[in-house]
């Protein structure tokens, strides 16, 4: 266990590290970190529903891209709106969703509940592609103001941009952290574990759920909506298709599912990945094909079973060690 | 006869013709959820390799019928390969083999660019096939009626096979219960083996008669998959009627859909499924959660 | 005073009727214990009762006021638990975060998401205090899934006890313990329902005798006899139907 200095100095070294990012390595790899922290909270948000509570979805897109468009339109459409009330305004939409859906949802689990989230998700997909007075069809929405904080515009200062969402997705990280460590955590993995105890033991089921999805589905908004204005353009392909339900799905599992951090090393295998392809091969589907295979034969965890696994052994070596130099 | 009505007649052919290619599809898919559990994201592209297998097979041998015959059989030696080599091994959940399934859809579709590259590639229907038949004074497509005889053939087929024969028998048991099968002393690895085989087969049959009509391309399998996944979704996992039924309904949705909405056709589909699934969460045909 | 009643229940699973009007009663403080042979309708009982089913007709009264049909979170918060026949915790979880998730309904903590569970000292305390009676203690922090059966069982039904409930119903808790098991399973249900009313299922003769204040018989979905165990031991009509293939 580590104590509480090192703790803090680890913090801070870490915070350190975020912040000069901008400073020392440039806009490209600036904004590959922005990316990856969007997709971070997104993957988080899924994992709260598919990891701590077992509930698998293919539509959660939905809601990342009800975040993306509602400030989106809120921006085009208000003048003169502020950027927090923007984004707020994009996860009041995502958050207003998941409460309609809410009571269709939370009755169901398994298959039915995936499979009713893939007719929703579709659904809105093809609405936003078809409504394109309000959506703007398959172009979407582009060049809609991005107003700053202290600033005047966000569009062209890509290092403010990236503390503004850096410091909002950071903080949604921690709050689905500390989610999973409070009382209604501990309730969400039981429930995933054996739903009837839970039942039995004095919880409401549904209406547990209920709070999770919702929680979940605001969070995938805030990453949505942040995606949104970090590409100042929200389109139907981009932010609510299928392809964008699979991308938390797939990084969850690729990461691990049985942990908190699981997904943020999934999305980080993802985002390498990605990079890495796009200098040396063009076939990103195979590479990627054979990511997926490889680590769903040999890795059941993923990366962070793969990770913990390690610990064990040279953990279980340390020891071994120690005792034949007793033993000597 | 009266214009119109000859003209809706036709829409209604070339919607059940996608109807029943939808069907071979969803029941494919149907059949190996039903027996193992599993949501084969990879079919959909099973069912493009078929298309360019037969594309291949065409080239060679400059005749449509041998791919026909041919390149379903190939996939479905490589969708039982798939089963054996891979989904077998999978440790832990549904949501894994799911996964891997979508590895092995995305190796797949690299593989296919790689060899045949992105464009769309066209396949000639035979002679025999192509042109139109006149049946009391109107004109049929022939290549279209040849497939709903076709699917109707696979049909009789898959129907005879699972009510008549034992392999049948013990398909529909495991998949109402598959630990009590497994508890008799039957060979599931086996009977899985087979079911995946057909599956695929079937996939890779709709794969082949679909090309000459909308050409064979890598976006193919999204295509088509999306649609074909929708009709198990909203028929019923497990459950073959359902299949069929919600077929032949979206087959005409959409070609009646795009005469009279053009633009909302796709709504049109995924309203149904939504509708659907609201009140029966686990489709029209569903058995209740396994 | 009955704190448990059931009023003429009936149970149907389709065509096949399992309970044909069951007037159970339990007095409060009491052990009392629903024998009978397979098939005549206990655990059927025992789930209309907690809410897995709604009984077809009949009522289930608790201190007097209809119960029928609660779901079963409703009646765990008016203080009735029960343990299963197959072993139901939360496998993946330590056997601390077991207990603690008892505790914590107990408490009426539930939708608390602005404080960690690990800072909460009173919780922590009682559940540590409650692993100590079930002399988990040691093994606070190992999956359940890694527990021995024994153990897993133990902690099955103190889960059911650590909610605190007044009536607790206890569903075979003995099924597949070695009898030295048993033994210890008997003296730590004594110790865990001090003043609790206790319903149990139970196949295991020697334990019925031992722990049941009173005995109730299910025969074929009806309440064959009610009595004490010497009234129960040398009624004719369940030595007939029940006790006399036993030879207690």
């Amino acid at each position: 266990m580590m104590n509480k200095t090192t703790r803090i100095i680890l913090w801070m070294i870490g915070i350190l590290v975020l912040v000069l990012i901008p400073k020392l390595f440039g806009v490209y790899y600036t904004n590959m970190v922005v990316t990856f922290a969007i997709l971070s909270v997104f993957a988080l948000s899924l994992n709260m529903l598919l990891g701590y509570t077992g509930l698998l979805s293919f539509g959660h897109a939905m809601f990342f891209g009800f975040g993306g468009y509602g400030t989106a339109l809120a921006l085009k459409h208000i003048g003169g709106l502020g950027l927090l009330p923007a984004i707020g305004i994009g996860v009041l939409s995502a958050v207003v969703l998941a409460l309609i859906l809410c009571p269709l949802v939370v009755r169901v689990s398994g298959t039915a509940f995936a499979m009713l989230h893939l007719a929703f998700g579709q659904l809105m997909y093809v609405l936003a592609l078809k409504m394109y007075r309000v959506t703007g069809g398959e172009d979407g929405i582009a060049n809609f103001p991005v107003p700053g904080i202290l600033t005047e515009s966000l569009k062209n200062s890509p290092e403010n941009f990236y503390y503004m969402a850096m410091i909002i997705l950071c903080l949604c990280a921690w709050m689905m952290w500390f989610f999973t460590k409070t009382p209604f955590g501990q309730i969400q993995v039981g429930m995933r574990d054996n739903a009837n105890r839970i039942d039995y033991l004095g919880y409401k089921v549904p209406q547990s759920k209920a709070v999770i999805y919702t929680l979940s589905a605001m969070f995938a908004g805030v990453a949505g909506s942040i995606y949104g204005l970090f590409l100042n353009l929200v389109s139907a392909d981009g932010s609510l298709g299928i392809v964008m339900s699979f991308v938390p799905i797939v990084s969850v599992m690729i990461g691990g599912v049985g942990s908190f951090f699981g997904p943020i090393l999934g999305v980080a295998v993802f985002k390498m990945v990605d990079e890495l392809i796009l200098r040396y091969t063009e076939s990103t589907e195979l590479v990627m094909g054979i990511i997926l295979i490889v680590v769903m034969m040999f890795m059941p965890m993923g990366f962070m079973g793969l990770i913990n696994l390690l610990k064990k052994r040279i953990k279980a070596w340390f020891v071994a060690r120690a005792e034949m130099e007793k033993v000597s | 006869m009266n214009p119109v009505v000859s003209t809706y007649i036709v829409q209604g052919i070339y919607g059940i013709t996608y109807g029943m290619i939808l069907f071979l599809i969803a029941s494919g898919l149907n059949i190996i959820f039903g027996m193992m559990g599993i949501l084969n994201m990879a079919h959909a592209a099973f069912l493009m390799l078929a298309g360019y297998f037969c594309y291949q097979v065409v080239q060679i041998t400059g005749n449509f019928w041998m791919g026909l015959i041919f390149a379903p059989i190939l996939v479905a030696v490589l969708g039982v390969l798939m089963e054996q080599l891979f989904l077998r091994r999978v440790l832990g959940s549904h949501v894994g083999e799911l996964i891997l399934t979508m590895g092995i859809a995305n190796v797949i579709v690299a593989g296919i660019k790689k060899i045949w590259g992105t464009e769309s590639l066209p396949l000639q229907m035979p002679d025999l096939l192509s042109g139109m038949v006149s049946i009391a004074g109107m004109g049929y497509p022939v290549y279209r009626l040849f497939v709903i005889g076709l699917a109707l053939a696979v049909m009789l087929f898959m129907m005879l096979l699972l009510y008549r024969t034992r392999l049948g028998k013990v398909v529909r048991a495991a998949v109402s219960d598959r630990e009590m099968v497994n508890a008799l002393g039957i060979n599931i690895n086996l009977v899985s083996m087979l079911v995946f085989g057909v599956g695929t087969w079937m996939a890779g049959l709709a794969g082949v008669v679909i090309a000459p009509i909308l050409t064979v391309f890598p976006g193919l399998a999204d295509q088509v998959g999306m649609d074909a996944f929708i009709v198990v979704v909203t028929g019923g996992f497990g459950s073959l009627q359902g299949a069929f039924i919600v077929s032949i309904i979206f087959g005409l949705l959409s070609s009646y859909g795009v005469q009279f909405v053009s633009q909302f056709a796709p709504v049109l589909i995924v309203v149904f499924m939504a509708i659907v699934l609201v009140f029966r969460p686990n489709g029209l045909f569903g058995a209740k959660e396994r | 005073m009955n704190i448990l009643e059931t009023r003429d229940l009936h149970h149907n699973f389709g065509p096949l009727k399992v309970l044909f009007g069951v007037d159970l009663q339990v007095e409060q403080g009491e052990r009392h214990a629903v024998i009978g042979p397979n098939g005549a309708g206990k655990t059927t009982l025992f789930n209309t009762i907690t809410g897995t089913y709604v009984p077809t007709s009949g009522k289930v009264l608790f201190k007097g006021k209809d119960i029928t049909g609660y779901p079963p979170h409703k009646l765990a918060r008016i203080g009735i638990g029960r343990s299963f026949q197959i072993t139901s915790t939360f496998t993946n979880l330590m056997a601390f975060q077991n207990i603690r998730l008892a505790i914590l309904s107990k408490d009426g903590i539930r939708f608390n998401l602005f404080r960690r569970v690990d800072r909460m000292k009173r919780v922590t305390e009682e559940t540590e205090e409650m692993l100590r009676r079930i002399n988990l203690y040691e093994d606070r922090d190992t999956p359940v899934s890694a527990l021995s059966y024994g153990k897993s069982r133990a902690l099955e039904i103190s889960m059911a006890l650590a909610t605190d409930p007044e009536m607790v119903l206890l569903d075979e808790f003995s099924a597949g313990m070695s009898k030295e098991e048993t033994h210890d399973a008997v003296a730590l249900i004594r110790k865990l329902t001090e003043g609790k009313t206790v319903v149990i299922i139970e196949h295991d003769m020697d334990v019925v005798f031992n722990l049941a204040d009173r005995i109730t018989v299910l025969h074929y979905g009806k309440i064959l006899a009610t009595g004490k165990p010497e009234d129960i031991r040398n009624n004719q009509d369940v030595k007939d139907a029940y006790l006399g293939d036993l030879e207690v």
